[in-house]
């Protein structure tokens, strides 16, 4: 059942995201005048989300779960914030800010994948996590331009940031199962998603 | 499985109908179109216009290879006069620098491809503004003089009388220097010139003082429109500008107004009201009703309803000059696969306002027209530009209409709209040339009877077409080669 949930509220994340990221690009593109402008503010991310994860890693293990939901809370700040960033100093601090979520996100989700697998018996379980948030991502980029041609570019920041609240959520509920399950249940659990 | 299966199927399906649904040539981003996405071609090439050799090099080159140039600001004419099959586009739009500002003598020079955004930031921190603009300020200073446009203002006239002088790269790689007492026979042809003359380098504009004014917002019946205007807003001194509007609500339309005023306010100083509004407020609902509006007739009735409220509601509101000529624009963008919205706009003679309206009227519903704004401007009779389409006081109707782009749909359109045109010069009115090309070569001759002369003069400043776009061809008739 843990499987269960870690899919679905990745899946809300990789809809959220998927939403957003080929406009944020081009977004991102006309607060530059030079590509090497537009660089340097995706260049940011990748900073914060490096440096963070050497602080992270040791916290790993204990703080998983809390870390996915502190990453789409933060990313659902940043989904808010950013149509009404008036400035570049904004976006490059919005960036640094999405690295560390980045950082978060992407090491406790491989961090419980992990774990709420058995060595051996992860294939199938790791399959149908690809599926299910590239299904997600897909989906998502196709409806975020239906959303800009019939609305606009802000109104799908405020949409992936409600689908980022809502992935908290889902991993907030996650949460609770674990906490009211035996170990022992938990690993057998992870078996149960299979089907 | 079967959830997977079915997942999968999901998002093939949205792709493939998304892949149909935008596969017409409008969408074609090989092609080269403007705002109307009429009659997309494949171009030559597209150049960005950045220095003054570059361009006087690109037509030595296009002369030696026998290419025809067209020049392009912000591509918002409809009629294809910013690109040529097979030729070369001049993107002016990164030609934009402001040159200098003259806070004494209220002037500005600025390169073509600069916008009138770009013009009233620089200028709003020395108290001044611009005279005469359209409504948006988000076209080249190029794009809208080569258009001599009209809009808000109904003391300044259209915008060839706001221009002081220009630089002009003629077609034979000279550039004059052209005002109304230098090289003056070029000035009221390449200002409603449609790119035909050369290529506007820079342009010094005369400013006015920035003023804060008082907007307010008055409904009416069509009927009492003519009157109250000449009674209430021409003869106020005070009321420097003016937008009416049309109900399209099928229960009313084109029966009742409203009229929007900005009068001069001496109540309060300007300089608590001209911070620059730069986002536009409520796009995203905005979108939305103008989508219903598109639609429904529900829709058309209910963002009438809505904007009569508004505006009303708003009536004594305090805005400045600067900022009451940057209106909302973002809510109409609209790039629907397949159908487009474009624009019209008839000059009418202003006692002749409520007849036509009445024959527009008859024939939009008769021909069943999808008619989602009308707007109504005043522009002051226009002597001097050649192709000038005021040749007396005039109320300008700005007609939006929702197309189909089918063949089909554009041939209905086009003989809808010359029914209209026939009306209007039927009245001894016009209509505006920017705009799809519609209108048959026998209604421009009537609408513009100086063509003659334009074309000749066309054929004197530049004899091997260099210059070249759609509307051009179109219209030159048997005048040229």
């Amino acid at each position: 059942m843990n499987m269960k949930w870690l899919i679905r509220s990745q899946s809300i994340v990789t809809l959220a995201a998927g939403m957003i990221y080929p406009y944020y690009l081009l977004f991102l593109k006309n607060l530059g005048n030079s590509y090497s402008k537009y660089g340097l503010a995706f260049a940011v991310f990748t900073i914060s989300s490096a440096l963070v994860s050497q602080w992270l890693g040791p916290r790993l293990d204990r703080s998983s779960t809390s870390l996915l939901i502190v990453s789409s809370l933060g990313m659902m700040g940043a989904m808010i914030a950013f149509p009404w960033v008036m400035s570049y100093g904004w976006v490059l601090i919005l960036q640094l800010l999405m690295g560390t979520c980045n950082a978060m996100q992407k090491m406790s989700e491989r961090q419980l994948l992990a774990d709420y697998t058995q060595p051996g018996e992860r294939g199938i379980a790791i399959g149908s996590y690809h599926f299910w948030t590239t299904v997600a991502s897909g989906l998502a980029v196709v409806l975020g331009g239906y959303l800009i041609d019939w609305l606009t570019i802000n109104v799908l920041f405020y949409i992936s940031a409600l689908l980022y609240g809502a992935s908290a959520m889902a991993v907030w509920r996650m949460r609770k199962r674990v906490a009211m399950t035996p170990i022992t249940e938990t690993n057998n659990g992870s078996v149960a998603i299979r089907g | 499985m079967v959830k997977k299966a079915v997942a999968l199927i999901l998002l093939i399906s949205l792709r493939i109908f998304t892949y149909y649904n935008t596969s017409a040539a409008d969408q074609d981003p090989y092609l080269m179109t403007d705002y109307s996405r009429l009659h997309p071609v494949k171009v030559e090439r597209v150049v960005q216009g950045k220095e003054e050799e570059q361009l006087i090099h690109l037509l030595k080159d296009a002369r030696e290879h026998h290419l025809k140039v067209s020049i392009a600001g912000q591509r918002h004419s409809q009629g294809g006069h910013t690109y040529y099959k097979d030729g070369i586009v001049v993107d002016m739009t990164s030609y934009n620098r402001i040159l200098s500002i003259d806070p004494k003598g209220k002037k500005i020079t600025v390169q073509a491809g600069a916008t009138w955004e770009d013009i009233q930031n620089a200028v709003n921190r020395y108290g001044l503004a611009i005279r005469t603009m359209q409504s948006q300020n988000t076209f080249t200073v190029g794009g809208s003089i080569s258009v001599n446009a009209h809009g808000r203002d109904i003391r300044n006239g259209s915008m060839i009388k706001s221009v002081e002088s220009f630089r002009l790269l003629m077609a034979d790689g000279e550039i004059k220097q052209v005002s109304r007492s230098e090289n003056a026979e070029l000035f009221p042809l390449a200002l409603g010139g449609y790119g035909l003359f050369g290529i506007i380098l820079d342009v010094t504009l005369l400013l006015d003082d920035d003023e804060l004014y008082s907007s307010t917002t008055e409904t009416m019946p069509t009927v009492d429109y003519v009157h109250y205007f000449l009674a209430k807003v021409r003869t106020d001194p005070d009321i420097r500008m003016h937008i009416a509007r049309l109900s399209v609500a099928p229960d009313r339309f084109l029966t009742k107004m409203f009229a929007k005023n900005y009068t001069l306010d001496r109540t309060e100083p300007l300089e608590e009201h001209n911070k620059l509004i730069i986002r536009e407020p409520l796009v995203a609902p905005g979108k939305l009703l103008f989508q219903f509006n598109r639609s429904f007739d529900w829709g058309k009735s209910l963002i009438w309803d809505l904007q009569t409220k508004y505006f009303t509601e708003q009536s004594g509101e305090l805005i400045s000059r600067n900022n009451a000529m940057r209106a909302a624009w973002q809510f109409m963008e609209y790039d629907e696969p397949g159908s487009s919205d474009l624009l019209q706009e008839y000059f009418i003679p202003v006692q002749e306002f409520e007849s036509f309206v009445k024959a527009m009227g008859t024939i939009v519903q008769a021909e069943n027209l999808n008619l989602l704004n009308v707007t109504v401007r005043f522009v002051n009779q226009d002597d001097e530009a050649v192709l000038s389409y005021a040749k007396e006081d005039m109320f300008a109707l700005v007609c939006l209409f929702n197309v189909p782009l089918s063949s089909k749909g554009q041939k209905h359109m086009e003989q809808s709209v010359q029914q209209i045109i026939d009306a209007a010069i039927k009245r001894g009115g016009t209509y505006y040339l920017p705009y799809a090309g519609y209108p048959s070569l026998m209604q421009f001759q009537k609408a513009y009877p100086n063509y003659k002369l334009f074309f000749q003069e066309k054929l004197k400043y530049d004899p091997g077409g260099l210059f070249m776009n759609t509307f051009y061809e179109q219209y030159k008739g048997g005048q040229a080669g």
